[in-house]
């Protein structure tokens, strides 16, 4: 009999506007929705590879005060499927020794343009979530209305059949047909996925579809309980459509946007601008530590003088062509200045964690307002799914700080501090005097600091006579880059599956729970449901 | 006749279950989204109040010790929080917000971060903007799309026309009753909003504040006219009011996700503009070729002597490099204003896209307010440059070399930073407004005629048996 009811059902909604109609704008927004996602996936794409070639040449360097390795969070080519956070957060890290890392940097924007970031697009989860849960309640809202209007419940209850039969009856009839379009909408998605030339999934990635689609399903049973409990609670089939409706609009349209503006409103986050602000004091303390160190060291005798000196905006420097005791003197002051810089990255790193925190705080004030509705709930679990939500971002970040350490370790086994490599090329045996500079690079038309003096006096010229010979080695370029094969690799275990699968339990159980708890309660409505 | 429909329809519409849903929703969301601003905007207000005292200090500080390094340093200008970013905030928070310029040019613009969580997903602010375009626009669907279809399956659209009742009056009269009752709907969830905004004081209503809610009061009827006038359409295409409900879901799901969610993708495809990194090597390249034609000297300086000769090669060289980088940059700017404008053309197609438009125009927020802004700045930077040159001018000491990024060959004498001009926001004027307002106008007047005209036509050979 359910069977019989089910089919029932099932050929009437297939045969109604409704079935065209949602079939109709599955077919136009599914595709779309997928094209215009591998869009965006192929501007990311673009990205990654100039970022990885960012990160290859930022491991081409001649001395080790410049080396800040960068390391970039490979692409998950499920962000087609959902988002999450990976288009917001950017996915690139700089290992500094002056800071640890906190936020990824770098290609937070999908589009070159700026001003197009004003305009949202939905990802594909999120066309699914609208469109299908649509449907699921438009199949659903006259079960039982429907057919009391129609005079037919009547009808049907004059028989010696149960009301549970029934009721299941109409939600397998209801399943049967959703689950055609469920399916039909994923297949579509592989389709264009495979179609498309940019796009390539791994076995695991297509694995992780199929949890996604079942999913789905849990979450289309869901939006199916709820019009069923809407229709088994009240009389009418237009009060049920409408009341169905402002449920659909509250959940897909209002509580994402109001959970997210009210986390921004009411949870505080102190701006970006007062942390640099903090961290930039903390910077000047330790350049005046540095400055004081400096007044108590011996300062060449001449003063400071430079031939081949390029400064960076961490700190860093490289030099060739300077005279020996210039170099002894950078070679002395970076012993104390770069343990000293790492300490006092540790220093910061509180305020860092801190402003951390507070935007974890306020990131789950919305996440968790957001549980009011299923379709953010089952958002949350796609994007757990497809590696693509905070917790895998978290990860990867974790990653790069304690990397950061590795490369500490490195440098400190290597005794990169204590060597002259750490800010020049030139060995240090080959280093010349001031005065031996001079006369050479001079061609023998001036000796020394003085007779340079001398001669800029009366030719009121600067520096030209010192290019009239050239040293060999006394410029950066002449050097290559240094060999860093023993320097440790980056490198981070993305997510399982089952790992995946096992965060985003609790609100697939969520869910399901719900939809458990809806059929409770529809079932108790409908026995008590009047069929006249 | 008609007096008499609308105030019947008023009465069925007064009486419905959608109606008390759509204004408990209505008042529940106008109430919350106006209590999230005021605490937002406490925080920003007090935020930029903080960066604008640490602004003016370093500026005055550096004017102060030298007038040369005040000109050549690169400051940024964040701009100042919207008081009227209630009615709608117009997406300036996703849209370049920061510029950055020195005495000698405006470089450009950025996103700021400012206290934007990145671990947050990018969202609409629950102002008047969105609560009109998303829940009244789908409320005066669900209010009309059984206007005509409803009747006839409960058989008294046939009753009503036996009576010597034209069905151009049903019609107008059933439209009207729709948007009044709608309005009705709005009016208490305005009211709360200004009451909280009122009593908690955060905002002073000005006359300028009054004048854009009545502006804005007038471009929301003419979006519910709009709205309903399709509503409507979707009631008569179909006998069945089922369907009219499938016809007004797809064309609401139309105007509110498929056009604005597409526009990006559409936009790239049709106008491409050149890639970042295609603007980055021509300024390489221009660099390059400034490098060789650069006579021998350009890069020598000495912080000791202002004088030195080769200063002056120094300064026309980085003035050189500088107005080639910006040449490169402004015509990249260009492309991009041109790209986001044609980008806004292909959204036209959706009322709700053009109501976003015309409230962004009405409040002088958004785009318009950047584009003011962007204007005004080169002014005012071509003003800062002007009273510079003026000072370093009368200064024996300086060899007037104007050099944009260095202080080695200009004046190294202080200024009082109160004679130094000083950049103000201005508010858009009325013109900026109108001028970017009134081709929306047109087109939600062009879609309304054309719904409700074919709305008419349909309605008269409607069989209604």
């Amino acid at each position: 009999m359910i069977i019989s009811i089910a089919l029932k059902e099932f050929y009437n909604n297939l045969v109604s506007a409704r079935f065209a109609i949602g079939f109709l704008l599955c077919l136009v927004l599914v595709p779309l929705t997928l094209i215009v996602s591998i869009n965006d996936y192929k501007g990311k794409l673009r990205e990654y590879e100039s970022q990885k070639k960012e990160a290859e040449n930022s491991l081409q360097v001649r001395v080790y005060s410049k080396l800040h390795p960068e390391v970039v969070r490979p692409l998950k080519p499920l962000s087609i499927f959902t988002r999450g956070v990976s288009y917001n957060v950017g996915s690139k890290v700089k290992i500094l020794l002056g800071e640890k890392p906190m936020l990824s940097s770098g290609g937070s924007l999908v589009r070159e343009n700026p001003f197009l970031n004003a305009f949202f697009s939905m990802d594909f989860i999120t066309i699914l979530a609208i469109t299908l849960s649509l449907l699921a309640l438009l199949f659903t809202y006259d079960s039982c209305s429907g057919e009391r209007e129609q005079g037919t419940l009547k009808l049907v209850f004059s028989n010696s059949l149960g009301r549970a039969k029934f009721l299941l009856g109409k939600v397998i009839g209801v399943c049967l047909t959703l689950l055609p379009i469920t399916l039909f909408c994923y297949l579509l998605a592989a389709l264009v996925i495979i179609l498309s030339p940019q796009v390539s999934f791994s076995v695991m990635e297509w694995i992780s579809i199929g949890v996604l689609f079942v999913v789905s399903i849990i979450f289309f049973g869901l939006c199916m309980m709820v019009g069923l409990f809407i229709s088994c609670r009240l009389r009418s089939s237009v009060t049920s459509i409408i009341v169905c409706l402002f449920i659909w609009v509250l959940f897909l349209f209002i509580l994402p946007n109001l959970s997210t503006y009210a986390a921004r409103s009411f949870i505080n986050v102190s701006s970006r601008e007062k942390l640099d602000l903090a961290l930039q004091e903390i910077d000047s303390e330790f350049n005046s530590k540095c400055d004081q160190h400096q007044k108590s060291m011996e300062e060449p005798p001449y003063g400071m003088w430079y031939w081949n000196y390029w400064g960076g905006e961490y700190g860093d420097y490289e030099e060739a062509g300077s005279p020996d005791l210039v170099m002894k003197y950078h070679w002395q002051l970076n012993q104390f200045t770069e343990p000293l810089r790492i300490d006092y990255a540790d220093k910061k790193w509180p305020l860092q964690k801190s402003y951390l925190e507070e935007l974890d705080r306020q990131r789950k004030f919305a996440e968790r307002l957001s549980l009011l509705s299923p379709s953010e709930i089952f958002r949350l679990a796609a994007s757990t799914l497809c590696g693509t939500d905070v917790s895998a971002h978290y990860s990867f970040l974790e990653r790069t700080r304690e990397y950061r350490e590795e490369f500490i370790d490195f440098f400190k086994n290597k005794k990169i501090f204590e060597s002259y490599q750490y800010f020049t090329r030139q060995p240090p045996e080959n280093l010349m005097t001031l005065d031996e500079i001079i006369r050479v690079r001079s061609g023998g038309l001036v000796n020394n600091q003085q007779e340079l003096s001398e001669w800029q006096r009366l030719n009121k010229d600067g520096f030209s006579v010192l290019f009239k010979v050239d040293i060999p080695g006394s410029h950066n370029e002449d050097y290559e880059p240094l060999d860093l094969s023993d320097m440790p690799k980056f490198n981070w275990q993305q997510g399982t599956i089952a790992g995946n699968l096992k965060k985003c339990l609790d609100k697939i159980g969520m869910l399901v729970s719900a939809g458990v708890l809806l059929f409770f309660l529809s079932f108790v409505s409908f026995v008590r449901y009047d069929v006249r | 006749m008609l007096l008499e429909i609308i105030f019947r329809e008023i009465c069925h519409n007064v009486l419905s279950l959608r109606l008390h849903i759509s204004l408990i929703l209505t008042l529940l969301i106008f109430g919350v989204g106006t209590a999230a601003f005021v605490r937002n905007y406490s925080g920003e207000r007090e935020e930029y109040n903080r960066w604008k005292v640490e602004f003016i200090e370093k500026n005055r500080k550096l004017a102060e010790s030298s007038l040369t390094r005040l000109a050549v340093g690169r400051q940024n200008l964040i701009l100042t929080p919207r008081a009227n970013a209630f009615i709608t905030d117009a997406r300036g928070k996703y849209l370049p917000n920061r510029f950055e310029f020195s005495g000698y040019n405006v470089f450009g613009f950025s996103v700021r971060p400012g206290g934007a969580n990145p671990y947050l997903s990018a969202f609409e602010e629950l102002n008047w903007m969105f609560i009109i375009a998303i829940i009244i626009s789908f409320a005066v669907f669900l209010f009309t799309f059984d206007t005509i279809s409803g009747e006839k399956e409960l058989r008294t659209l046939s009753q009503t026309l036996a009576n010597p009742v034209p069905r151009g009056t049903l019609l107008f009269g059933k439209y009207l009753s729709v948007i009044l009752t709608t309005l009705l709907m709005l009016v208490p969830g305005i009211g709360l909003s200004l009451i909280i905004l009122l009593v908690t004081g955060t905002v002073a209503i000005t006359t300028e504040t009054i004048l854009e809610i009545t502006g804005f009061l007038f471009i929301a009827a003419l979006f519910v006219i709009c709205i309903a006038s399709f509503g409507l359409l979707s009631s008569v295409i179909s006998r069945s009011s089922k369907v009219s409900l499938l016809i007004a879901l797809t064309i609401w799901l139309f105007f509110v996700v498929i056009v604005p969610n597409t526009a990006v993708f559409w936009t790239q495809s049709l106008f491409p503009v050149q890639s970042v990194e295609s603007v980055q090597s021509k300024i390489q390249q221009a660099f390059l070729d400034l490098e060789k034609n650069a006579p021998d000297g350009s890069w020598s300086s000495s912080g000791n002597n202002p004088f030195l000769p080769q200063h002056e090669l120094r300064a026309n060289h980085q003035t050189n490099r500088m107005n080639s980088q910006m040449n490169i940059m402004n015509a990249f700017y260009n492309e991009m204003f041109r790209q986001f404008e044609q980008a806004r053309m292909l959204t036209i197609f959706s009322p709700v896209s053009v109501f976003e438009y015309l409230s962004e125009a009405v409040t002088g927020g958004g785009y318009v307010r950047f584009q003011k802004v962007w204007r005004d700045l080169h002014a005012w930077q071509t003003q800062l440059l002007a009273y510079f040159k003026e000072v370093d001018a009368k200064d024996p000491a300086s060899p007037h070399w104007y050099n944009p990024y260095e202080y080695f060959s200009t004046t190294r004498k202080g200024a009082n930073y109160g004679e130094v001009p000083v950049f103000k926001e201005k508010a858009p004027t009325f013109r900026d407004r109108f001028s970017s307002a009134w081709p929306y106008l047109l087109i939600t007047v062009l879609y309304t005629a054309v719904a409700f005209f074919l709305s008419f036509v349909l309605f008269l050979r409607y069989d209604v048996r």
